[in-house]
């Protein structure tokens, strides 16, 4: 599992695509410039704006690298070999997964370090009217990259099944799209204003949230910019769901891919 | 070789073909009205689903797209080049900028900034000030320009007293609470108005909004000294002056002050000062309910 | 002892517009440790089928197969099996280097070896030279060397190659040629699959042949060439007025002054005098066997 884990790893770092995703971190050196637009909250906006680069590279990342990884494997015929070694094609797939789910924390990590560089020059230029809470910042950039973990996850789960990359970069994208509002949906079903839903509709939404993914408890930017702190409770049960959520999407994927048939 | 030098002419060619519609198109895109740029803005639940998780970065960019609407507005004015300003879009837009990122303080910065002053839509600000205090508890802005809004402009002495608290409890000054009692007499609008400019003009860290206070500053700055003048000439004749040519006449002027939005300062029949400008660089019909006059 | 076993293995594929295949109709056959088994087939017959079943890339549809009696469908199985898919391809972005490395270790070769069972590999297989560079870059039969080479590294018990010398220049066909003696001499089993007969012949202990799915017969190499020499093929170089002292044999190709003979075993002699008495001169005489392809076919059709 190491083994895979270390190809994959070795394979992120050799690919194009990923250097130009890579590239786009040159953005942050906008940042402190565009920061001066705003009337108030320079500072504030250089976090939002280095949050949401983030956010947006390891979006990419996960799409891409959650997206195309296994199904190439599988479509070039390089598994051809390696499923008839020894070792099982879940700890495979689990070793691929956990290679890119490293790489997604390593990137943020070092995309949180240029942040802090950029937000501490807008900061600099423009004293923000409170201090900066360091702390809120990089547990807001840990969530975030947890966050799409878990769609490379569910990327995985398509391409164990998939026989073009459509499914697993698009279901993704869509698995994103709903994770983000199905908190929203939610509240605005069983939001004591909203009339005229049938409580078997409402009981049928219910489930589905039950099911879905639930990317907002991942997004700690507001309390991260604003400095509105969390409860440590909180933040256990975001990190708790998370694992948990995580274990149960990659174990549905070992089982489809276990099952699958390779020709 | 020919072909490669074929494609090399054609390059040419085309490059030539840019560079001269360059001009042309970059004119027109600088002229095109920003009305237009604004554009149309989905519904709000739809702005809230398609931004996932980068409201925050949405709501931003949603006011960065009004402020520097707002600032070509200004830019194009003094280009004696008028444009309506398309003020209903821009509060929606504002509105929904609040909704993605309820924290965002640009936003009731210049909804503070343009919709009192411009368009008159003083219970609009303030319900979406009141909505702001709610997340931003620690920000005695908010509470001071409610407080601001209901003695200014709505005369309401009372909750701009309880707002003018609140801004006192948060920022521990006691500013606020010395303005609320001066408002209490109708005299002291104007200074009021220039302490509350100046101190919006002082920490305004964009240059836009700081020239926008700035010479709203200095066209108050000019009645009160018009209003002071006029003062001490009741005081002496024992009656209004008539023109603030008679105020220059009679030596309580030391010059005819000149308007920074380029309009020419008169008085009313009862004694108040105005402008031809009405404070402002442009005027579109119907969209500014204030009168030439100050309060 | 049996290395390989096959029970009554049936593969049904399902197309995407729901037709069924039957790539494999009630398979059985064994191959014993030490032996070198050729399984021979047309395109299409099911030969990739039976080998993915056999290294658990494909479950069958009923039926089993078992490695050193251990059902393959325990990933523990082929610990000690190398396994050559056809038309291999690797990661492309490593070195035949790294790639090794990956594999030694998915096999638990001890950490202190893999340098030098890489080493030997790559020296083998003449990819020495190229074991620093991408195998983006590589052509076919090099990718089919790192093909071999992934099968060799951890040093197996059991081969299974899938068409091990498509895509090889002559050099690259004899040396696998040799590799296979090799290991049959280091008493390795090797089960490979292909449709050139000749390399059966010359390495083959035993033979499968499958048509549609069925195995049709399997034989003993050595048995079906016991019938041994079937005739000769004799060139000789003569004048065209010498010829006819041999009228009772026809000629079957001419070059220049060059004829050629088929002489059936039991002519030869007979031939022999009559060339010695024209006093034309013997070029090349060449055995005629009884040929494996002869058989191949007569099965196939
Ligand atoms: N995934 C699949 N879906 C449907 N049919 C398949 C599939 N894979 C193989 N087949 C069919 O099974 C049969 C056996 O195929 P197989 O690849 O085993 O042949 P082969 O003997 O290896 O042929 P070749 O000599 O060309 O490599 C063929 O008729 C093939 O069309
Ligand atoms: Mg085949």
């Amino acid at each position: 599992m190491l083994n895979h884990f270390e190809i994959t790893f070795k394979s992120i770092i050799r690919d194009r695509i990923f250097h130009g995703i890579i590239f786009s971190a040159l953005i942050f050196l906008l940042i402190p410039s565009v920061a001066t637009l705003s009337m108030r909250q320079a500072t504030e906006l250089s976090m939002t704006l280095s949050l949401s680069l983030i956010s947006f590279i390891l979006l990419l990342l996960s799409l891409f690298l959650g997206g195309t990884h296994l199904w190439r494997d599988i479509e070039r015929r390089y598994t051809y070999p390696v499923l008839s070694w020894p070792s099982s094609r879940s700890a495979y797939l689990v070793g691929k997964f956990s290679g890119i789910a490293a790489f997604i924390f390593l990137v943020a990590l070092l995309l949180g370090g240029v942040a802090v560089l950029t937000v501490l020059i807008t900061a600099g230029i423009y004293p923000p009217e409170r201090p900066i809470v360091w702390n809120l910042f990089f547990l807001s950039i840990f969530f975030d990259a947890c966050k799409y973990i878990l769609i490379v996850a569910f990327a995985f789960l398509f391409s164990s099944v998939a026989t073009s990359f459509f499914l697993p970069v698009f279901g993704s994208i869509c698995i994103y799209f709903v994770g983000n509002a199905s908190q929203q949906v939610h509240d605005y079903i069983n939001a004591p204003a909203t009339i005229g839903i049938s409580s078997i509709t409402k009981n049928m939404a219910t489930f589905v949230y039950y099911i879905l993914p639930n990317f907002s408890a991942f997004d700690f930017k507001i309390n991260a910019v604003y400095r509105v702190p969390i409860q440590v409770s909180g933040v256990l049960m975001t990190g708790v769901y998370f694992v948990v959520y995580l274990c149960m999407v990659i174990s549905v994927a070992t089982l489809l891919f276990e099952k699958r048939e390779m020709n | 070789m020919g072909g490669t030098k074929r494609h090399i002419l054609s390059f040419c060619l085309f490059c030539l073909c840019y560079g001269l519609i360059l001009g042309p198109f970059v004119n027109y895109m600088h002229n095109k009205p920003y009305a237009e740029k604004l554009g149309v803005l989905p519904t709000i639940a739809t702005l809230k689903f398609l931004s996932a998780d980068q409201k925050l970065l949405i709501g931003s960019s949603l006011v960065m797209r009004v402020i520097t609407y707002f600032g070509g507005l200004a830019e194009m004015a003094k280009n004696k080049i008028e444009i309506p300003p398309d003020f209903p879009v821009m509060s929606r837009t504002i509105h929904a900028a609040v909704k993605l990122d309820p924290y965002n303080n640009d936003a009731y910065y210049f909804a503070q900034s343009f919709l009192v002053w411009d368009v008159g839509q003083i219970d609009i600000a303030n319900s979406l000030l009141i909505e702001g205090m709610r997340y931003r508890t620690w920000d005695w802005y908010l509470p001071y320009f409610v407080g601001f809004n209901y003695a200014y402009f709505k005369h309401d002495f009372k909750s701009a007293a309880y707002y003018y608290q609140k801004a006192a409890e948060l920022s521990g000054q006691e500013l606020h609470i010395n303005l609320a009692g001066r408002f209490m007499q109708e005299s002291g609008q104007i200074d009021h108005a220039i302490s509350y400019l100046t101190l919006m003009a002082k920490d305004a860290s964009n240059p836009v909004a700081k020239k926008t206070f700035e010479t709203r500053l200095t066209a108050f700055k000019q009645v009160s000294l018009i209003e002071k003048a006029r003062d001490r000439f009741t005081l002496k004749y024992n009656r209004l002056p008539e023109s603030v040519d008679e105020l220059v006449r009679t030596g309580l002027l030391d010059k005819t002050p000149s308007d920074p939005y380029g309009g020419t300062f008169f008085l009313l029949p009862d004694g108040k000062v105005g402008t031809s400008s009405k404070f402002a660089f442009k005027n579109p019909k119907g969209n500014r309910p204030d009168s030439g006059a100050t309060p | 002892m049996k290395a390989l076993e096959i029970h009554n293995l049936v593969k049904i594929f399902k197309t995407k517009k729901g037709q069924s295949v039957h790539a494999l109709n009630d398979l059985s056959f064994d191959v014993m440790q030490g032996e070198v088994f050729g399984f021979l087939g047309p395109n299409g017959a099911g030969k990739s089928t039976t080998i993915k079943t056999l290294v658990g890339l494909i479950t069958p549809s009923s039926g089993n197969a078992l490695i050193n009696g251990v059902p393959v469908s325990t990933g523990t199985a082929r610990l000690k099996v190398g396994y050559l898919p056809e038309n291999p391809a690797f990661y492309d972005y490593l070195t035949p280097e790294e790639y090794l490395t990956y594999v030694a270790r998915s096999f638990l070769v001890p950490v202190a070896e893999v340098p030098r069972c890489i080493e030997q590999t790559l020296k083998l297989l003449e990819l020495w030279d190229a074991r620093k560079r991408q195998m983006r870059s590589f052509s076919k039969g090099m990718v089919q060397r790192v093909g071999l080479a992934q099968v060799l590294v951890h040093d197996p018990d059991i081969y299974i190659l899938d068409e091990p010398m498509s895509g090889l220049d002559p050099l690259g066909r004899s040396l696998v040629k040799n590799i296979i003696l090799e290991l049959k001499n280091r008493g390795k089993t090797v089960f490979f699959s292909t449709h050139i007969t000749d390399d059966v012949e010359k390495v083959c202990d035993r033979v499968g042949i499958i048509v549609k799915g069925s195995l049709v017969a399997v034989n003993n190499v050595e048995n079906l060439l016991k019938g041994g020499v079937e005739g000769y093929l004799v060139s000789l170089q003569s004048a065209d007025s010498t010829l006819q002292n041999l009228a009772p044999f026809s000629v079957l190709r001419q070059s220049g002054t060059i004829f050629e003979y088929y002489i059936p075993k039991d002519g030869f002699n007979r031939f022999m005098e009559l060339v010695i008495r024209s006093g034309s001169e013997v070029v090349l005489v060449e055995t005629r066997r009884k040929n494996l392809e002869d058989y191949f076919l007569s099965l196939v059709k």
